[in-house]
Protein backbone atom coordinates (compact mmCIF):
# COMPACT_ATOMS: atom_id res chain seq x y z
CA UNK A 1 0.00 0.00 0.00
CA UNK A 2 1.59 3.23 -0.85
CA UNK A 3 -0.06 6.81 -0.40
CA UNK A 4 1.41 9.22 -2.61
CA UNK A 5 0.99 13.05 -3.66
CA UNK A 6 2.66 15.74 -5.64
CA UNK A 7 2.49 19.30 -5.03
CA UNK A 8 4.08 22.18 -7.20
CA UNK A 9 5.10 25.48 -6.34
CA UNK A 10 6.04 28.52 -8.44
CA UNK A 11 8.79 30.84 -6.79
CA UNK A 12 8.95 34.63 -8.34
CA UNK A 13 12.75 34.01 -7.99
CA UNK A 14 15.68 32.97 -10.24
CA UNK A 15 16.64 29.28 -10.51
CA UNK A 16 20.34 30.27 -8.86
CA UNK A 17 18.76 32.19 -6.08
CA UNK A 18 15.90 28.90 -5.18
CA UNK A 19 18.74 26.81 -5.30
CA UNK A 20 20.73 29.15 -3.21
CA UNK A 21 17.83 29.12 -0.74
CA UNK A 22 17.19 25.39 -0.60
CA UNK A 23 21.00 24.75 0.93
CA UNK A 24 20.77 27.64 3.19
CA UNK A 25 16.98 26.10 4.34
CA UNK A 26 18.45 24.51 7.34
CA UNK A 27 21.18 26.20 7.93
CA UNK A 28 19.93 29.66 9.55
CA UNK A 29 18.72 29.78 13.60
CA UNK A 30 15.62 31.77 12.41
CA UNK A 31 14.04 28.81 10.13
CA UNK A 32 15.28 26.59 12.99
CA UNK A 33 11.80 27.82 15.06
CA UNK A 34 9.89 27.35 11.72
CA UNK A 35 11.33 24.13 10.64
CA UNK A 36 11.78 22.76 14.61
CA UNK A 37 11.14 18.97 13.39
CA UNK A 38 14.86 18.75 11.95
CA UNK A 39 16.82 18.31 14.58
CA UNK A 40 20.33 18.59 12.53
CA UNK A 41 21.80 18.38 8.88
CA UNK A 42 24.55 17.14 8.35
CA UNK A 43 26.95 17.11 5.11
CA UNK A 44 28.24 13.35 4.33
CA UNK A 45 30.01 13.75 1.42
CA UNK A 46 29.90 15.52 -1.75
CA UNK A 47 31.76 15.50 -5.24
CA UNK A 48 31.88 18.27 -8.31
CA UNK A 49 32.74 17.21 -11.43
CA UNK A 50 34.03 19.72 -13.22
CA UNK A 51 33.60 18.09 -16.30
CA UNK A 52 30.00 18.29 -16.44
CA UNK A 53 29.36 20.92 -14.39
CA UNK A 54 27.76 18.43 -11.71
CA UNK A 55 27.96 18.58 -7.79
CA UNK A 56 26.58 15.59 -5.91
CA UNK A 57 25.80 16.01 -2.28
CA UNK A 58 24.82 13.10 0.68
CA UNK A 59 23.16 14.94 3.31
CA UNK A 60 22.52 13.28 6.55
CA UNK A 61 18.78 14.94 8.21
CA UNK A 62 17.72 14.05 11.70
CA UNK A 63 14.56 14.66 11.87
CA UNK A 64 11.94 14.93 15.46
CA UNK A 65 9.03 12.64 15.99
CA UNK A 66 7.92 11.42 12.69
CA UNK A 67 4.44 10.53 12.69
CA UNK A 68 1.15 10.42 14.94
CA UNK A 69 1.54 10.16 18.38
CA UNK A 70 0.54 6.39 17.87
CA UNK A 71 3.12 5.56 15.58
CA UNK A 72 5.70 6.85 18.13
CA UNK A 73 3.93 5.06 20.60
CA UNK A 74 4.98 1.54 18.70
CA UNK A 75 7.87 2.04 17.29
CA UNK A 76 9.31 3.59 20.75
CA UNK A 77 11.83 5.87 18.84
CA UNK A 78 10.86 10.07 18.81
CA UNK A 79 14.37 10.20 16.21
CA UNK A 80 14.14 9.33 12.65
CA UNK A 81 17.52 10.14 10.37
CA UNK A 82 17.21 10.09 6.58
CA UNK A 83 19.57 10.47 3.76
CA UNK A 84 19.24 13.41 1.57
CA UNK A 85 20.89 13.13 -2.06
CA UNK A 86 21.00 15.60 -4.20
CA UNK A 87 22.11 16.58 -8.04
CA UNK A 88 22.93 19.98 -8.86
CA UNK A 89 23.26 20.17 -13.12
CA UNK A 90 24.43 23.61 -13.24
CA UNK A 91 24.85 23.85 -17.42
CA UNK A 92 20.92 22.25 -17.47
CA UNK A 93 19.88 24.58 -14.21
CA UNK A 94 18.48 21.97 -12.38
CA UNK A 95 18.40 20.48 -9.10
CA UNK A 96 17.16 17.33 -7.54
CA UNK A 97 16.86 16.39 -3.84
CA UNK A 98 16.06 12.31 -2.98
CA UNK A 99 15.29 11.84 0.75
CA UNK A 100 14.68 8.49 2.27
CA UNK A 101 14.60 7.34 6.06
CA UNK A 102 16.63 4.91 6.90
CA UNK A 103 15.91 4.37 10.53
CA UNK A 104 12.06 2.88 11.00
CA UNK A 105 12.84 1.63 7.88
CA UNK A 106 11.59 -1.94 9.00
CA UNK A 107 8.07 0.08 9.86
CA UNK A 108 7.83 2.42 7.10
CA UNK A 109 9.57 3.94 3.94
CA UNK A 110 9.04 7.51 2.95
CA UNK A 111 10.84 8.81 0.06
CA UNK A 112 10.71 12.16 -0.94
CA UNK A 113 11.45 14.12 -4.22
CA UNK A 114 11.91 17.59 -4.98
CA UNK A 115 12.92 19.22 -8.22
CA UNK A 116 13.93 22.92 -9.01
CA UNK A 117 14.05 23.95 -12.33
CA UNK A 118 13.53 27.09 -14.24
CA UNK A 119 10.10 28.14 -14.96
CA UNK A 120 8.90 27.36 -18.72
CA UNK A 121 6.81 30.36 -18.83
CA UNK A 122 10.08 32.57 -17.33
CA UNK A 123 13.26 30.73 -17.13
CA UNK A 124 15.55 33.84 -16.04
CA UNK A 125 13.16 35.10 -13.64
CA UNK A 126 11.17 32.10 -12.03
CA UNK A 127 10.94 29.18 -10.68
CA UNK A 128 9.14 25.85 -10.62
CA UNK A 129 9.14 23.74 -7.41
CA UNK A 130 8.12 19.96 -7.67
CA UNK A 131 7.77 17.87 -4.86
CA UNK A 132 6.80 14.29 -4.86
CA UNK A 133 6.15 12.32 -1.76
CA UNK A 134 5.42 8.33 -1.39
CA UNK A 135 4.92 6.96 1.72
CA UNK A 136 4.72 2.65 2.46
CA UNK A 137 3.43 1.40 5.65
CA UNK A 138 5.96 -2.10 5.40
CA UNK A 139 3.49 -5.31 5.62
CA UNK A 140 3.70 -7.85 8.29
CA UNK A 141 5.02 -5.09 10.66
CA UNK A 142 3.65 -3.92 13.49
CA UNK A 143 1.52 -0.87 11.95
CA UNK A 144 0.54 -2.90 9.31
CA UNK A 145 -2.72 -3.50 10.50
CA UNK A 146 -3.55 0.54 10.92
CA UNK A 147 -1.59 0.94 7.63
CA UNK A 148 -4.11 3.37 5.56
CA UNK A 149 -5.07 5.35 8.97
CA UNK A 150 -1.06 5.67 9.49
CA UNK A 151 0.05 7.15 5.98
CA UNK A 152 -2.92 9.40 5.59
CA UNK A 153 -1.65 11.20 9.18
CA UNK A 154 1.92 11.38 8.13
CA UNK A 155 0.23 12.67 4.89
CA UNK A 156 -0.67 15.54 6.50
CA UNK A 157 2.03 16.01 8.51
CA UNK A 158 4.23 16.63 5.39
CA UNK A 159 1.98 18.44 3.62
CA UNK A 160 2.05 20.68 6.98
CA UNK A 161 5.76 20.46 6.59
CA UNK A 162 5.94 21.33 3.35
CA UNK A 163 4.55 24.77 3.93
CA UNK A 164 6.57 25.53 6.40
CA UNK A 165 9.52 24.57 4.09
CA UNK A 166 8.46 27.10 1.25
CA UNK A 167 7.65 29.81 3.70
CA UNK A 168 10.93 29.32 4.92
CA UNK A 169 12.32 29.28 0.91
CA UNK A 170 10.55 32.31 0.18
CA UNK A 171 11.99 34.09 3.16
CA UNK A 172 15.80 33.43 2.27
CA UNK A 173 15.10 34.35 -1.36
CA UNK A 174 13.80 37.71 -0.30
CA UNK A 175 16.95 38.06 1.86
CA UNK A 176 19.08 37.21 -0.76
CA UNK A 177 17.06 39.48 -3.44
CA UNK A 178 17.84 42.45 -0.80
CA UNK A 179 21.59 41.07 -0.45
CA UNK A 180 21.99 41.54 -4.27
CA UNK A 181 20.65 44.43 -5.15
CA UNK A 182 22.52 45.81 -1.89
CA UNK A 183 25.68 44.34 -3.53
CA UNK A 184 24.59 46.00 -7.00
CA UNK A 185 24.10 49.39 -5.84
CA UNK A 186 27.75 49.62 -4.18
CA UNK B 1 18.11 38.15 12.92
CA UNK B 2 20.55 37.79 10.23
CA UNK B 3 20.77 34.82 7.73
CA UNK B 4 24.14 34.58 7.28
CA UNK B 5 25.23 35.05 10.54
CA UNK B 6 26.49 31.87 12.75
CA UNK B 7 23.94 30.48 15.16
CA UNK B 8 25.59 31.88 18.19
CA UNK B 9 21.97 32.16 19.48
CA UNK B 10 20.91 28.88 18.55
CA UNK B 11 18.50 27.88 21.26
CA UNK B 12 16.95 24.86 22.28
CA UNK B 13 20.12 22.74 22.14
CA UNK B 14 18.64 19.02 21.11
CA UNK B 15 21.86 18.29 21.27
CA UNK B 16 22.66 15.22 18.79
CA UNK B 17 25.86 13.05 18.67
CA UNK B 18 27.27 15.77 15.85
CA UNK B 19 26.78 18.81 18.08
CA UNK B 20 30.31 18.69 18.90
CA UNK B 21 30.94 19.58 15.38
CA UNK B 22 28.38 22.90 15.34
CA UNK B 23 30.58 24.97 14.77
CA UNK B 24 33.06 23.69 12.07
CA UNK B 25 29.69 22.67 10.35
CA UNK B 26 28.63 26.74 10.33
CA UNK B 27 32.31 27.30 8.73
CA UNK B 28 31.86 24.52 6.12
CA UNK B 29 28.27 25.81 5.36
CA UNK B 30 29.30 29.32 5.29
CA UNK B 31 31.80 28.57 2.82
CA UNK B 32 29.92 25.96 0.97
CA UNK B 33 27.00 28.48 0.22
CA UNK B 34 28.81 31.48 -0.64
CA UNK B 35 31.06 29.05 -3.00
CA UNK B 36 27.70 28.01 -4.26
CA UNK B 37 25.69 31.08 -5.19
CA UNK B 38 28.76 33.24 -6.56
CA UNK B 39 30.56 31.29 -8.23
CA UNK B 40 28.78 27.69 -9.02
CA UNK B 41 25.75 28.68 -10.54
CA UNK B 42 27.55 31.17 -12.41
CA UNK B 43 29.60 28.24 -14.44
CA UNK B 44 32.46 28.19 -12.18
CA UNK B 45 32.82 24.75 -11.24
CA UNK B 46 35.99 24.20 -12.63
CA UNK B 47 37.37 24.10 -9.04
CA UNK B 48 36.22 22.95 -5.60
CA UNK B 49 36.72 25.09 -2.67
CA UNK B 50 36.12 25.36 0.90
CA UNK B 51 38.77 22.05 0.84
CA UNK B 52 40.13 22.74 4.45
CA UNK B 53 37.00 23.47 5.86
CA UNK B 54 35.50 20.14 4.82
CA UNK B 55 38.11 18.10 5.97
CA UNK B 56 38.01 19.60 9.84
CA UNK B 57 34.33 19.31 9.61
CA UNK B 58 34.59 15.98 7.77
CA UNK B 59 37.50 14.62 10.69
CA UNK B 60 34.84 16.01 13.36
CA UNK B 61 31.83 13.91 11.96
CA UNK B 62 33.67 10.93 11.67
CA UNK B 63 34.40 10.83 15.29
CA UNK B 64 30.76 11.93 16.82
CA UNK B 65 28.34 9.82 13.90
CA UNK B 66 27.17 7.35 15.93
CA UNK B 67 24.87 5.81 13.54
CA UNK B 68 26.24 3.30 11.83
CA UNK B 69 24.85 3.54 8.61
CA UNK B 70 25.33 7.08 8.24
CA UNK B 71 29.05 6.85 9.02
CA UNK B 72 29.18 4.28 6.44
CA UNK B 73 28.11 7.28 3.80
CA UNK B 74 30.65 9.07 5.18
CA UNK B 75 33.01 6.67 4.33
CA UNK B 76 32.24 5.99 1.19
CA UNK B 77 34.23 9.30 -0.21
CA UNK B 78 37.63 7.92 -1.64
CA UNK B 79 40.31 10.22 -1.58
CA UNK B 80 40.85 11.88 1.33
CA UNK B 81 40.25 8.83 3.99
CA UNK B 82 43.54 8.48 4.65
CA UNK B 83 43.54 10.99 6.73
CA UNK B 84 40.59 10.12 8.68
CA UNK B 85 40.73 7.11 11.41
CA UNK B 86 37.98 4.51 10.08
CA UNK B 87 36.26 2.93 12.93
CA UNK B 88 38.31 0.12 13.55
CA UNK B 89 34.78 -2.31 14.99
CA UNK B 90 33.66 -2.42 11.02
CA UNK B 91 30.29 -4.42 12.57
CA UNK B 92 28.65 -6.11 9.37
CA UNK B 93 25.00 -5.31 10.82
CA UNK B 94 22.94 -7.88 11.17
CA UNK B 95 19.12 -7.88 11.06
CA UNK B 96 18.36 -7.73 14.85
CA UNK B 97 15.70 -5.38 15.66
CA UNK B 98 15.78 -3.81 19.08
CA UNK B 99 12.47 -1.83 18.61
CA UNK B 100 10.86 -4.68 16.65
CA UNK B 101 8.42 -5.01 18.90
CA UNK B 102 6.29 -7.30 16.41
CA UNK B 103 8.09 -10.24 14.89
Amino acid sequence: MVKAYTQEYTYKHPWERVTSASWKKFADPENKRTLSHILEVDTLNHKLDPSTGKLYTTRAITVHSPGPWFVRKIVRQDVCHCVESTVVDAKTRSMQLTTNNISLEKFIEVEEKIRYDPHPENPDGWTICRQETSIRIKPLSALASMAEKVEQRCAERFVQNSAKGREVMERICKYLEAESKGLARS
Amino acid sequence: MGILTDSQNKRSPSSSSTSPCANLRAAYHNCFSRWYSEKFVKGQWDKEECVSEWQKYKACLSQHLEDKQLSRFLEAEGPVSSTIEVASSRTTKTDDAPTGSSQ
